[in-house]
């Protein structure tokens, strides 16, 4: 019973933190703070929670937690902690020429809600429950990205994104309905005993439409369109959410997939899954090459990065499970990093690549910080993101798929030169005296040494990619 | 009335969807177009619930899981669409042109 109560306190805590602005002035902070000390509660509470435990804890049946949910839950948990400390400036002024934000609390609720539909996710064990798990995750968003009522590009960016997602919605209904169709059953077991007695065409559709639905939120390659434009118009804090959380979610929901109840049938749907993989990363890679704002560049980089973790699920189940979570770790870490020095140069000038001109002479620490999480997006030795793309990799080619992986390991090199294009406006560039000086709060500070460590660190005990968080379960 | 009778029928539905949504240059006729691929899915799910599936309350039970999501995401593509008319006085789509590569 126990492994159930943060699942619980994740449901109930949006609800007190939009709550408490019943009992206090709308200029106040406690609605903040309370979302501080429940995430990071929640964020503890998962870590007690032992790994190992087999097939998982079965609660009514089609609830289950296991190891990969627990992990998915600390990732998820992570990237809302992150993306509340990132939200917290833009509710106090203005950046990025674009209007305040306001209603921190229900802006917090919305994160928590969407943190919730991933966690219904990765524990759901029939169709229903996986289909409502995907919706809560994503209906938070389309709100997200239109917080900002006053701003045009945001409600452009949001009018594409509802529509995108919709769509890609009706198409995974319409898969789910075919999936329901062929086994009889929603819940998973049946439907894999069904898909091991023998595929029939009806499953090739319904995988057919499967994928497409899922393409549009993971931004696979014909599906991707709508990502740069929802990155560019949406409020920078959502942008980094809405790379991270919902990429995850998106990502999990594949493995739930293949790993579950498509098991049976995954070597024949393999090379499907290689040429998505093969074809995001190779347009993401070049859609980034020509890209001058930053908001756009990281948009194009989150979908060359969802083609590598796309790799991983060409491997064994748990190779490749244990792979995508320490990837989405290191890739939190690093993404959010990005997005924490883009919104301290954000709050003084344009996002884009000029503003970061002379920046080493200025700020040495920021430049650093952007430094690490280039180079750990790029996947360059010490830090965690070589690490992290060596194990999608090595899981790709555990089951002999080659030539997929060389590919993607050529394309890094594509992918090498355009983060090194931004740490040289950083670092070679002179610095340009119309720019307004930056400045960081105590917040900004801390958090961006902190993300700096954790990349570095991440890096350097590349053994815990085992078990993460083994070794603080007690 | 059979089975393939009724796949065809929501399978008709979801091509007119999708056609409405590629042909239809104005957002509320968008919205209605995916409407019908949604409900196209809930014809498939309730004939596959009535003619073979073992476990036949599921395929109901889920239509109308359906219906409230999609209450949901409807109204959350209305406000978007209303503070979309209220910033750019037009709901052509073709009007959406400040972002781009």
């Amino acid at each position: 019973m126990n492994y159930i109560v943060p699942d619980i306190l994740l449901l109930i805590f949006p609800f007190i933190v939009i709550g408490s602005r019943l009992f206090c002035s709308t200029k106040s902070n406690i609605p903040w703070r309370i979302a501080n000390v429940g995430c990071i509660a929640i964020f503890i509470l998962l870590n007690f929670i032992p790994l190992a435990n087999g097939n998982g804890v079965f609660f009514l049946s089609n609830w289950r937690v296991d190891d990969f949910g627990i992990l998915m839950r600390e990732v998820l948990m992570v990237s809302a902690i992150l993306g509340i400390w990132l939200s917290k400036d833009y509710f106090e002024h203005s950046a990025d020429g674009r209007p305040q934000l306001h209603q921190i609390a229900e802006f917090i609720g919305a994160i928590a809600f969407a943190t919730f539909g991933g966690v219904v996710v990765v524990s759901a064990c029939d169709l229903v429950t996986f289909f409502l798990g995907l919706e809560i995750a994503t209906i938070p968003m389309y709100a997200l990205t239109a917080w900002n009522k006053k701003d045009l590009i945001g409600s452009e960016a949001a009018t594409k994104y509802i529509l995108m997602g919709s769509v890609a919605t009706a198409f995974e209904l319409f898969g789910f309905s075919y999936l329901y169709g062929f086994a009889g059953s929603l819940h998973f077991t049946d439907i894999q005993s069904a898909v091991a007695a023998g595929p029939s065409p009806l499953l090739w559709i319904a995988v057919l439409f499967l994928f497409c639905g899922i393409g549009f939120k993971l931004t696979l390659f014909p599906f991707y369109t709508w990502a740069p434009d929802v990155y560019e118009g949406a409020p920078t804090p959502v942008t980094a959410v809405l790379s991270v959380s919902s990429k995850a979610t998106a990502i999990a929901f594949l493995v739930v997939l293949v790993f579950g109840p498509l098991a049976p049938i995954q070597e024949q749907i393999a090379p499907l899954i290689a040429l998505l993989a093969g074809t995001t990363l190779f347009v993401g890679n070049l859609g980034a090459l020509k890209q001058s704002r930053l908001r756009r560049f990281m948009a194009y980089s989150s979908i060359a990065q969802a083609g590598y973790i796309m790799i991983a699920l060409l491997g064994p189940a748990t190779i490749a499970e244990t792979a995508i979570i320490y990837y989405l770790f290191v890739y939190a870490v690093s993404n959010y990093l990005a997005f924490f020095v883009f919104a301290i140069i954000g709050h003084h000038r344009e996002e884009i690549f000029a503003s970061l001109k002379g920046l080493s002479k200025q700020n040495p620490s920021i430049a650093i910080a952007l430094a690490i999480s280039m180079f750990s997006l790029a996947g360059i030795p010490p830090l965690a993101g070589f690490f992290g793309k060596f194990h999608l990799f090595f899981s790709g080619a555990s089951t002999g798929h080659y030539a997929i992986v060389a590919f993607a390991v050529l394309n890094n090199v594509i992918a090498l030169y355009y983060y090194i294009q931004l740490i040289k406006s950083a670092w070679v560039d002179e610095p340009d005296g119309h720019l307004t000086p930056i400045r960081l709060t105590r917040r900004q500070r801390s958090v961006v040494i902190l993300l700096s460590i954790a990349v570095v660190v991440l890096g350097f005990l590349p053994f815990l990619s085992n078990n993460i968080f083994s070794g603080f379960t007690f | 009335m059979n089975l393939m009778n009724c796949l065809i029928l929501a399978f008709i539905l979801f091509g007119i969807g999708v056609w409405g949504l590629i042909r239809r240059r104005h957002l509320v006729g968008m919205l209605i177009s995916i409407e019908l691929m949604l409900n196209a899915a809930n014809i498939n799910f309730i004939s596959f619930a009535y003619f073979t599936a073992h476990d036949s309350t599921a395929g109901a039970i889920f239509s109308i899981f359906v219906f409230a999501v999609t209450a949901c995401e409807m109204a959350i593509a209305l406000a978007i669409i209303v503070n979309m008319y209220r910033r750019h006085h037009s709901l052509d789509v073709d009007q959406l042109r400040e972002l781009h590569d």
